[in-house]
């Protein structure tokens, strides 16, 4: 699966990294950073961080 | 000190029940600084700072400590003021926002919507003049009680319950809460024997609505929610979702009866209900200010912040921020993201469902209430903290 965050959205609300720690994580600097190419075992997860998201930034396609 | 920093920083006196949040003296004190000082700690007052300062890592959720500054330690209200999950952190907040935000899909949320436009349609039927309404009891109070009945799946009658009690369990929001002690525990009670029954009705006849995807809500590493957990956070969500729905619909009318060109707008436009929520929550945000307190002590733009300091982040004087915003209030322009739903770990768990409830009232609204006015008689609550109207009566002109 391939994650895209449209990053002239996002606030680094974090709702993502709370969802799917494994994919979306926080930076010491408050910003967000993630892996766009995660495994497929993390589809589940990664769908509710993008469900959660608060500004919708987050797609994810079949890769 | 820095440039941003002055040496001596403005002074707000925000105790006084009397003082206005969103006053001139307010927003000059925004033009000298990007903070003040206050009775509570700092206020800040600039989008830029409480942009960052909102999701910053060394501050925590600030109002964990109100019962007991207040003498109150003990007994059921304490014990479930501290089950709030705007009041846990880190690994224990996380756990129960996961368990909790799958009910607030806004996937589930979408299937509501014709029911919110019948109910707010309903409703403005029902308005005893045809010229004029008292708008909170009305309108805002049925409506919001009456979306929290539907998302809980409970008879749309008994919304009276839910405005009742919730009334009684915001006087825990002021200053006599000591006072008020022993009415908000046994409003409490109510509400915990009201959610248990629910709680119990789900597990026996579970269904495709919110209530059950709170029951249900599981993940591996985190398990579920206990019975305690359950009927803790529902009465929190009935709580918080009614009050502060029915403030920000009033506050909206308040900003729309002086900006008419724009509601005559969203009337002809309805398309625009959803920026108009978010223009209105930008300029007139029920969440008067959102509560920080510093975990350990650092330095943010000139200032020296030491832990246990309570932060107030300003959502009015942020949202109407200069630097920022131009052009006064426009339900058609493209703004950068306001604050009035919080942010950062603790955003507002029920944000899809205000927005989406509130986008469909205000058009309807617009449409059929042309030319509003607010009518001698209105009271408030006091401009700080949370806000609202208490009476609301408006004059319009019947629509054709």
């Amino acid at each position: 699966m391939k994650v895209t965050v449209d990053m002239t959205m996002c606030q680094d609300h974090g709702q993502c990294a709370i969802a799917a720690p494994e994919v979306f994580r926080i930076n010491d600097e408050g910003h967000l950073e993630y892996d766009a190419e995660p495994g497929d075992d993390m589809l589940e997860y990664v769908e509710e961080a993008a469900d959660v998201c608060p500004v919708q930034a987050i797609l994810i396609a079949d890769s | 000190m820095s440039a941003t920093s002055p040496a001596v920083a403005p002074i707000l006196d925000v105790a006084d029940p009397a003082f206005s949040i969103t006053a001139p003296e307010v927003h000059a004190a925004r033009e000298r600084s990007w903070y003040a000082t206050t009775p509570y700690g700092i206020a800040v007052l600039r989008y830029d700072e409480m942009s960052r300062l909102i999701k910053h890592p060394k501050l925590r959720q600030g109002s964990v400590a109100w019962p007991a500054h207040n003498g109150v330690t003990e007994g059921p209200f304490a014990r479930w003021w501290a089950s709030w999950i705007l009041n846990k952190e880190g690994a224990e907040h996380h756990r129960l926002r996961r368990l909790m935000n799958p009910a607030f899909s806004p996937k589930l949320i979408g299937g509501l919507v014709p029911r919110f436009q019948a109910l707010a349609s309903e409703l403005i039927d029902g308005f005893s003049a045809p010229d004029q309404c008292e708008f909170v009891s009305e309108f805002a109070e049925p409506y919001a009680a009456r979306v929290i009945a539907i998302m809980l799946g409970i008879p749309e009658e008994e919304w009276p319950i839910i405005a009742r009690e919730s009334v009684t369990i915001g006087l825990a929001m002021g200053v006599t809460l000591r006072e008020d002690l022993p009415q908000i525990e046994d409003a409490l009670a109510r509400l915990y024997a009201y959610c248990d029954a629910l709680i119990a009705d789900r597990r026996k006849n579970p269904g495709d609505d919110f209530v059950t995807a709170l029951v249900n809500a599981s993940r591996e590493e985190d398990g579920r929610l206990s019975d305690t957990e359950l009927r803790d956070a529902m009465v929190l969500l009935i709580f918080g979702g009614f009050d502060t729905t029915r403030n920000q619909l009033g506050l909206a009318m308040q900003t729309f009866s002086r900006h008419l060109d724009q509601w005559a707008l969203l009337a002809e436009r309805p398309e625009l209900g959803r920026a108009a929520v978010e223009e209105v929550m930008r300029v007139n945000p029920t969440v008067r200010w959102v509560t920080r307190e510093v975990l350990e002590d650092f330095e943010f733009e000139g200032l020296e912040l030491t832990a246990g300091t309570t932060v107030h982040l300003y959502s009015e004087s942020a949202g109407t921020d200069p630097r920022v915003f131009t052009g006064g209030f426009d339900i058609t322009a493209e703004r950068k993201p306001h604050f009035g739903f919080g942010g950062g770990a603790h955003h507002c768990l029920g944000h899809f469902v205000a927005r989406s409830d509130m986008s469909e009232a205000l058009p309807l609204l617009a449409r059929r209430m042309p030319d509003i006015r607010i009518l001698a008689g209105d009271s408030w609550l006091p401009d700080s903290g949370n806000t609202g109207p208490v009476r609301l009566p408006i004059g319009f002109t019947p629509a054709s």
